[in-house]
């Protein structure tokens, strides 16, 4: 709504200016002092003009002032006339003549202060007066020579003229005056309603501007913060190709700017960091089939060197069967040695080969009926010799009433094997006791022994992939060190887990589970 | 004497001269093949009393050999022993399925092989 107003587009001027905000702000307290100012200034002339007329009416007044005093002196000065001409005494023409004085005294101050159109009245009036105090003169004449009795009536109708004079042109110049003093209130009157109206239309104008100025440069101010945090709120919901559009010519221009070369980055930064993720994922990619390849040509390899030592292994037993005669008593020893190391040689090659399987995603289990108790009996069957020539005890530990299970029997007996195995290899005395028991839907093998035991910092690192307790022990007892690894993931594949507890110097008690029927859906 | 015939399809010399000279203290008469497509050719030339297939052959896979044997009339009672250097899961049973009636995994020991012989075609 603002945006389409003119107060909109004086919005947009005002932002727009090249200005600071500081600037902006005090030009605009600036204009609204100016008005101020002006008005003070308008103010203070009508109050001097006021004043002006306010003395010129105190100066009237004392001129009416004064000219009632002439008035006076001039009743007084009639009265002793009349008195001087009653009681014949010259003592009366003195206080004619004092009061005359005091006329002329007046008469000076009120021409002197008076205006200058004024003036020939003044003199008018001093004549009439000089002529009255000639008249006087003749009395005081009159009164010495006692001569009053033919001039009495002649003084004094002359003296009454001059008075009647006199009185005439004191009130005109009282009347001038007063005239005078209406039109001076008159005009302070109009002088203070002009003050007034002017007060109110400057104190108008201000208020007015002020709120124009507060109103467009606080929108000015909040436009560009609007489009700011709206800006703002899109990079940090990840829309980073973002503009603002500020034509501010101020700071907030300036921030949009900056904002603007923020954005830019950002996105130049995501592209980046896009390019990166999708280089690594690529690399990823070859990596997994190299890793892949790898695994392939590993199994292959494993196949290959087993087509030799089928040889090996097949010529030897001939010998030692005595196939090709009867074996001297020298050699029978060697060809055992021969048979060992190459059995040992297809065991880790075996290994090699089912973790390279593995990995390489083509190790698939054979699901079919088995029986625990016969991998059990099949563990210890195979190993039985082994406990037999280190003088180890070995048990085994099954229930009558298991029932029939399911899963890879063939892999699960690899299982167990290499932890019975493991568990006679690392035993020097005691024994080695084998079981399995069910446990709701699970069924759980156990392999403990009295053997060296596996430190508790080593307990989480003895199903990783080539590892042993230590390197001295791979050389103690063999191994490839990953017999427990694959163990493992024949056991997850199962859906299954294997755990181990152990005490150094006390021994180990390997466990693992896996579901009585792998494959089937549960109940 | 005994003459019955036993075929050993196999390409590896090695292989071969073990089975031979095993066999060649009891009363079995070998015959041996170098590949499949040879090993068949010859078995329904003249049909032997027991078959040792090498699962990896060339031209001609084991297993293949082996079920072209079981569908011909001339050879499908022969008992056809697998051999195969996979000691994996699921090889018995692609033995089984291609129609073995034995199954042995390198590296055999001859002791076993013999054994197992014996199991099939009795001295």
């Amino acid at each position: 709504m603002l945006a389409r107003s003119p107060l909109g587009a004086l919005v947009r001027w005002v932002a727009g200016i090249r200005v600071s905000l500081h600037t902006k702000l005090m030009s605009a307290f600036l204009i609204v002092t100016l008005l101020f100012i002006a008005m003070a200034f308008v103010n203070v002339r009508t109050a001097l003009g006021t004043a002006t007329q306010s003395r010129q009416l105190d100066e009237a007044h004392q001129r009416v002032a004064w000219s009632q005093q002439i008035e006076q002196a001039l009743a007084r000065q009639m009265h002793f006339s009349v008195l001087a001409l009653l009681s014949q005494d010259e003592a009366a023409i003195g206080k004619i003549l004092r009061e005359n004085n005091r006329f002329n005294e007046t008469l000076a101050k009120l021409d002197a202060a008076g205006l200058r159109e004024q003036h020939g009245l003044v003199e008018q009036v001093r004549a009439s007066q000089d002529e009255a105090m000639s008249v006087v003169a003749d009395m005081a004449n009159a009164i010495r020579d006692r001569n009053l009795g033919n001039v009495t009536r002649d003084l004094l109708d002359q003296q009454e003229r001059l008075d009647g004079e006199i009185t005439t042109r004191v009130a005109q110049l009282v009347d001038t005056e007063q005239k005078r003093m209406a039109s001076l209130r008159d005009s302070i009157a109009s002088a203070n309603r002009e003050s007034l109206v002017t007060t109110a239309a400057f104190s108008a104008a201000a208020v007015a501007l002020a709120w124009l100025c507060g109103f467009v440069i606080s929108w000015s101010f909040i436009v560009p913060v609007r489009e700011a945090q709206e800006f703002l709120t899109k990079i940090a919901a990840g829309n980073l190709s973002q503009r603002i559009e500020v034509r501010n010519g101020d700071e907030f221009g300036a921030l949009a700017q900056s904002m603007n070369h923020m954005s830019a980055e950002l996105a130049r930064l995501d592209q980046i960091k896009r390019d990166a993720a999708n280089e690594l994922s690529r690399l990823n990619t070859r990596l997994e089939q190299a890793s892949r390849a790898k695994s392939e040509f590993l199994a292959n390899m494993s196949h290959e060197l087993r087509t030799p030592l089928n040889a090996i292994l097949g010529f030897t037993e001939m010998m030692v069967d005595g196939l090709y005669g009867e074996l001297p008593d020298e050699l029978k020893e060697p060809l055992t040695d021969v048979q060992i190391n190459g059995k040992h040689l297809l065991r880790l090659i075996n290994e090699v080969l089912d973790l390279a399987k593995i990995e390489a995603g083509r190790m698939e289990l054979a699901l079919r009926e088995y029986s625990a108790a016969e991998i059990v009996a099949s563990v210890r069957a195979s190993l039985r010799s082994l406990a037999a020539d280190k003088d180890l005890a070995f048990e085994t530990e099954v229930p009558d009433d298991l029932p029939p299970a399911r899963g890879d029997g063939g892999r699960l007996t690899q299982c167990l094997m290499n932890l019975a195995g493991n568990a006679l290899k690392f035993t020097r005395s005691g024994g080695v006791r084998i079981g399995v028991k069910c446990h709701a839907d699970e069924l759980i093998y156990r392999v403990s022994d009295t053997g060296i035991g596996i430190p508790p910092e080593e307990l989480q690192n003895v199903f990783a992939e080539f590892r042993q307790v230590d390197a001295t022990v791979t050389r103690q007892f063999g191994g490839t060190g990953l017999g427990l690894s694959i163990s493992k993931k024949f056991i997850e594949m199962h859906g299954g887990r294997i755990w181990v507890e152990s005490k150094v110097g006390e021994g180990s008690t390997f466990y693992f589970s896996v579901p009585l029927r792998v494959g089937e859906a549960t109940a | 004497m005994n003459d019955r015939t036993i075929l050993y399809i196999e390409d590896n010399e090695f292989n071969r001269k073990i089975v031979r000279q095993l066999l060649s203290r009891t009363s079995y008469r070998l015959k041996e093949a170098v590949d499949g497509e040879a090993g068949v050719a010859q078995a329904l030339e003249a049909p032997p009393d027991l078959i040792l297939m090498d699962v990896q052959l060339p031209k001609m896979s084991g297993l293949d050999a082996t079920r072209v044997l079981r569908r011909d009339e001339r050879t499908k009672h022969i008992p056809i022993v697998v051999i195969t250097s996979f000691a994996l899961s699921g090889d018995r049973e692609r033995a089984t399925e291609a129609g073995a009636a034995g199954y042995l995994a390198k590296p055999y020991s001859p002791r076993e092989l013999l054994a197992l012989v014996r199991q099939f075609l009795p001295e």
